[in-house]
């Protein structure tokens, strides 16, 4: 990836961190381009939250950089001008206000509380700013959180699991709030281990496990990989089919009591191949598979993602 | 159609057993699973231990051993002190004009006059600054001792200036006679009498009607004693303190008695009465002058129970325990933290849900922190007290000496002390929910009077009263010598003197550690987790 | 940094608890100030009392609200987690802990007058009655009294000191609980093993080298010869205490990960 270094480019590069005996980071390096919703995901403990953290200037690499529009963190003058981050909902004081929150934040990037004003607008808590911030449910503070991200209308934005907490309309909401922010040219990081939240939302993928990139790619790509050539045939005489199929050299795989899933062979030919043998059948589909099975079959194999994560190492 | 039978679900697990005992486990299973709070109750010992060894090993003094010599240190500064046969460290230091009696009898003799004169304690020559001055437990009268050797058993009955006449017996006894100032005017007549063991004293202010003013039994006498007429004046001083720090003054004093009518029945040996200086001459001018079957006997010493006073080189073995205080604050914390931790992360509602009665979760909580909290506050005072009297004799210092009894009573009760501030800690935590303003009230509340009580920055009425009436009251467990009300002594907080008694002092922390885990256990109950 | 001390003001005016912790750090100085005086006693001339010092005994109370003040202004965020966001958007570490001094200095200092100066005026009001007169060589506390001036002024920094080297030691240990026990253990240790030292050369060593005992010593006014430590000495030993709380404090907050 050569894109070209802007204000709105995120890099980790080689990042390693060790806590104690546990191994967090192992290596980790991606960039974040500016225009899509990057989903950053993986298991739990495959490193995501220290990735953000070490962006964040707040725990230190053993190794490697980590650089925001080619600078360290630290030598941001404003930072929440350059990144917007939200790392954990709850880390406000309890007892003070969410619009008091938004104040003090917005004082240490030298703004004022209008913008703390536009914010509170853009996410929906005008009616909440008086409340004591403890009070707010976790939703709330999701909200309050994205708040502050956009204090400082920065390009970057890291977000860590911002849908935690969210109900089904709170989901639609930020969905459609991120991809808003990534269309006007923002790089956009949402971490999750949760696949399905990141359907229609991100357009690019960052895996990462046992604190490496597993795998760094579009979602296009991702879906075409693991839809594979794989056709979904539904039929009445499923032992039939299977037979004709696997002579014609096709790999079948009975996965409901009408539908078989067909391997090596087109869609044409397999039509082809029924009719010649007179078999019936209702229907033949090209399988797309979702971005949640996508991701499976990419975590099932963990040996191969190795070996394609270790390549761009000894190549350096 | 028949429906098939469903049998409910039933667990092949055995059910736990639902108890007390199973949440006081699951409470210490809570503490000891944080590091943090394993490490603290390692400081709680070593805190307190390396102050008191500390103060131990500051107590290494300078003295100067003779008139015009320049200050020593080491074994020349070493100090000593009689062994009374109540255990415990004594002056037995007065002027006798002695006999020898073999077997049961008795001694009479009439006081005519006690005059009484301080030196000062400064200077080469404590004779020459020697003025009349107010010595109010200054004694003269007749005494039966065991033996002259320091530290002997002894009966007497004696007049004093200010508290008419007593009859004291083996350094601690003490029992008033009739009241009033000795003169030629108002003599008085003393007596004792011996029957084996016991000795009974008695006195008269004519001659004719005798009254008894008591009896004692004294163990070990042998059957040959040594009696006579005798004087003795402890010494003066007088203690100002203010803000910022207590001065004193001080220096031998000395006490002239006229004794006449002096007769005697038994088997008394020798006709005349030699002068002995028991526990050495305090003063040169201390002696014995007879005339006409008058007695003019000077003495300055005491007879008496030795009790720790300002500017003392002997240490008492609470004055090791002076880091308590930092392991207190530990306790107070960890107590807290405790408690606190359970509403932190709203840990107290899966608490709460699996055991519903929230005044025994409190209980089991406070039980397993005072538990905790003893033991190590044992471990921490026992290696207090033994480093501390090892690292100051190792200096030649003296500590005084303490019953079996006494001695447990300071350890254990020091142990208690923390395990029941613990207990407070728990409670503060339970009510105020907030780590910060918990942690301050207890420490405010306990270590705060105890500071500014024995620091001598309070006047000594301000302090005593404060040791009365706060959670520091509880400190009272530590001390181990009494105030003895016949021992002049500044006996003041800060010279390790409390107001309340041992246990009565503890009683008053008790009260309020009970008050506020009261009110805890009804807080608990009524909000909401 | 102008931006880090608009933050941190910021957040320390909008929670209630700072307004209350400087109320009852200036109350709790006066109160108890009042009460010492009204306990004092000067029967004669020579009584060797320091009537300065007997009305601003409140502020050995009045530093417990200002160690818990700022105790809090720094590990209140990290008991929250909000010390992440803090960092986050002001990565500058040195500069955010430089900002909460600021604060936390400015706060005490205006606390610390007030409760200061209802100490003096306290004191002035009823000393006299207590035998602090003219009669027995006393004059009445006032502020143009040079070391009355000196002692004023002086407990004044002597509070924000202590703010500073609270701020320091929580910096250093972040968890409020044990910031407050050390800090207060700091200050209670010297005085006690000053009290058991039996040598008077151990105890002025004691007395000198204690944050508490030294830094008093500004309160002062009678028998300076005689002090362990003299009044702006003693101040510059717990200004040196201060400053090693908040470097050592400063250098956790840059080398730990928040």
């Amino acid at each position: 990836m050569n894109a070209p270094v802007t204000a709105a480019t995120v890099e980790a590069d080689g990042l390693h961190k060790r806590f104690g005996p546990a191994l967090a980071l192992d290596g980790m390096s991606f960039t974040v381009q500016p225009g899509q919703v990057t989903g950053f995901v993986g298991p739990n403990g495959a490193g995501k939250s220290t990735t953000m953290r070490v962006i964040l200037g707040l725990d230190r690499p053993d190794q490697g950089r980590a650089l925001i529009g080619g600078r360290p963190y630290a030598s941001l003058r404003h930072p929440l001008s350059h990144v917007g981050a939200l790392l954990d909902a709850g880390a406000l004081q309890p007892s003070r206000s969410a619009r008091h929150h938004l104040l003090w934040l917005a004082r240490s990037q030298g703004l004022g509380s209008r913008r703390v004003d536009e914010v509170i607008g853009l996410t929906g808590l005008a009616t909440a700013t008086g409340r004591k911030a403890g009070g707010f449910s976790l939703g709330m503070r999701q909200r309050l959180g994205i708040a502050a991200a956009l204090l400082g209308d920065p390009p970057v934005l890291l977000l860590d699991e911002p849908f935690n907490g969210l109900d089904p309309e709170g989901i639609v909401w930020m969905r459609g709030f991120l991809r808003a922010l990534a269309a006007e040219g923002r790089a956009v990081l949402v971490s999750s281990h949760l696949m399905s939240e990141l359907q229609d939302t991100a357009g690019h993928l960052v895996v990462a496990g046992r604190g490496r990139v597993v795998a760094d790619t579009s979602v296009t790509d991702l879906i075409a990989a693991a839809s594979g050539d794989r056709v979904r045939l539904r039929t009445q005489a499923r032992s039939e089919a299977m037979t004709v199929l696997a002579n014609a050299g096709a790999t079948v795989a009975a996965t409901g009591p009408d539908t078989l899933t067909v391997t090596g062979l087109p869609a044409p030919a397999i039509v082809a191949r029924l009719g010649e043998s007179g078999v019936p059948f209702s229907e033949v589909a090209a399988h797309r598979a979702t971005l949640e099975e996508a991701y499976m079959e990419l975590t099932r194999d963990e040996v191969e993602f190795r070996a394609q994560a270790a390549a761009p190492e000894t190549a350096r | 159609m028949s429906a098939p039978a469903i049998t409910p679900y039933r667990s092949p697990q055995a059910v736990g057993r639902d108890g007390f005992a199973q949440l006081v486990r699951a409470e210490w299973t809570k503490l000891r699973t944080v590091r943090g709070w394993v490490i603290g109750l390692f400081l709680v010992v070593v805190l307190t231990d390396l102050m008191g060894l500390f103060a131990a090993g500051s107590s290494h003094t300078a003295c100067i051993t003779g008139p015009g010599r320049a200050p020593r240190t080491g074994r020349a500064c070493a100090v000593t002190m009689p062994t009374g046969p109540g255990g415990q460290a004594v002056t037995d230091n007065y002027y006798l004009a002695g006999q020898s009696l073999a077997g049961n009898g008795s001694l009479t003799a009439r006081v005519t006059s006690l005059t009484t004169e301080q030196a000062s304690g400064i200077g080469p020559n404590p004779v020459a600054s020697l003025k009349p001055g107010p010595v109010p437990w200054a004694k003269a009268g007749i005494i039966l001792t065991a033996s002259t050797r320091p530290g002997a058993a002894y009966a007497a009955v004696l007049v004093t200036p200010d508290h008419g006449v007593r009859m004291q017996y083996d350094y601690t006894g003490d029992v008033a006679g009739l009241p009033g100032r000795v003169s030629a005017a108002q003599p008085r007549w003393l007596r004792l009498t011996r029957a084996g063991a016991v000795v009974t004293g008695y006195d008269s202010a004519d001659g004719r009607h005798w009254t008894r003013v008591g009896q004692v039994r004294l163990a070990g006498l042998p059957s040959s004693v040594r009696a006579g007429l005798f004087t003795t004046a402890p010494g003066w001083q007088t203690t100002s303190s203010s803000f910022g720090g207590s001065e004193g003054d001080g220096g031998p004093s000395q006490a002239t008695a006229t004794i006449d009518q002096v007769s005697r029945s038994g088997p008394w040996a020798g006709r005349g009465w030699p002068g002995t200086a028991v526990g050495g001459a305090n003063l040169p001018t201390v002696g014995v002058h007879q005339a006409g079957g008058q007695f003019t006997i000077v003495g300055s010493g005491d007879i008496a129970p030795s009790s720790p006073s300002n500017g003392a080189r002997a240490q008492t073995i609470e004055q090791h325990l002076v880091g308590v205080f930092a392991g207190l604050i530990v306790a107070i914390v960890i107590g807290v933290m405790f408690m606190t931790a359970e509403y932190r992360r709203g840990l107290i509602r899966i608490t709460l849900a699996a055991s519903p009665g929230r005044g025994r979760v409190l209980v089991a909580k406070a039980l397993v922190a005072a538990a905790v909290m003893f033991v190590a506050g044992l471990v921490a005072v026992i290696i207090a007290v033994l480093g501390g009297i090892a690292v100051v004799h190792s200096q030649f210092g003296y500590v005084y000496p303490v019953t079996t009894l006494t001695a447990i009573r300071v350890v254990a009760g020091t142990a208690l002390l923390i395990a029941v501030v613990a207990v407070l800690a728990v409670a503060l935590g339970a009510i105020l929910r907030r780590t910060a303003a918990a942690v301050t009230v207890g420490i405010v509340a306990v270590v705060l009077p105890y500071v500014i009580g024995i620091g001598s920055v309070l006047p000594i009425g301000v302090a005593q009263w404060l040791l009365r009436v706060s959670p520091a009251a509880g400190f009272a467990i530590e001390q181990s010598i009494p105030a003895y009300s016949q021992v002049s002594n500044s006996y003041a907080p800060a010279f390790g003197y409390y107001p309340l008694a041992p246990w009565a002092g503890f009683a008053v922390l008790c009260g309020w550690v009970a008050l506020a885990f009261a009110l805890a256990v009804v807080l608990i109950r009524r909000r909401d987790a | 940094m102008k931006a880090a001390l608009a933050a941190e003001w910021t957040k320390q005016r909008t929670v209630t608890v700072t307004g209350w912790l400087l109320l009852a750090a200036a109350v709790v100085t006066g109160l108890l100030s009042a009460a010492a005086a009204a306990a004092a006693r000067c029967p004669a001339a020579g009584c060797g009392g320091d009537p300065a010092r007997v009305s601003l005994a409140g502020v050995e109370a009045g530093q417990a609200a200002v160690a818990i003040l700022a105790v809090l202004a720094i590990s209140g965020e990290y008991t929250s987690g909000m010390i992440r966001t803090t960092l986050v958007a002001m990565p500058r570490r040195t500069s955010v802990l430089a900002a909460k001094a600021i604060v936390v200095a400015g706060l005490t200092l205006v606390a610390g007058a007030v409760g200061v100066a209802g100490s003096l005026l306290a004191g002035r009001l009823l000393l006299p009655g207590r035998g602090f007169t003219a009669g027995h060589g006393f004059a009445p506390l006032s502020l143009a009294d040079g070391p009355v001036l000196r002692a004023a002024a002086g407990s004044v920094l002597y509070l924000m000191l202590i703010g500073l080297l609270s701020l320091g030691v929580a910096t250093a240990v972040r968890e409020p609980a044990v910031a407050i026990g050390a800090v207060l253990a700091l200050l209670y240790l010297f005085p006690l093993v000053a009290h058991v030292a039996a040598s008077q050369q151990w105890y002025r060593h004691v007395e000198q080298a204690g944050p508490m005992t030294a830094g008093l010593a500004i309160q002062a006014t009678t028998g300076l010869p005689g002090l362990p430590i003299q009044p702006w000495a003693g101040l510059g030993v717990l200004a040196a205490w201060a400053a090693a709380a908040l470097l050592a404090g400063g250098l956790v907050l840059r080398l730990r990960d928040a």
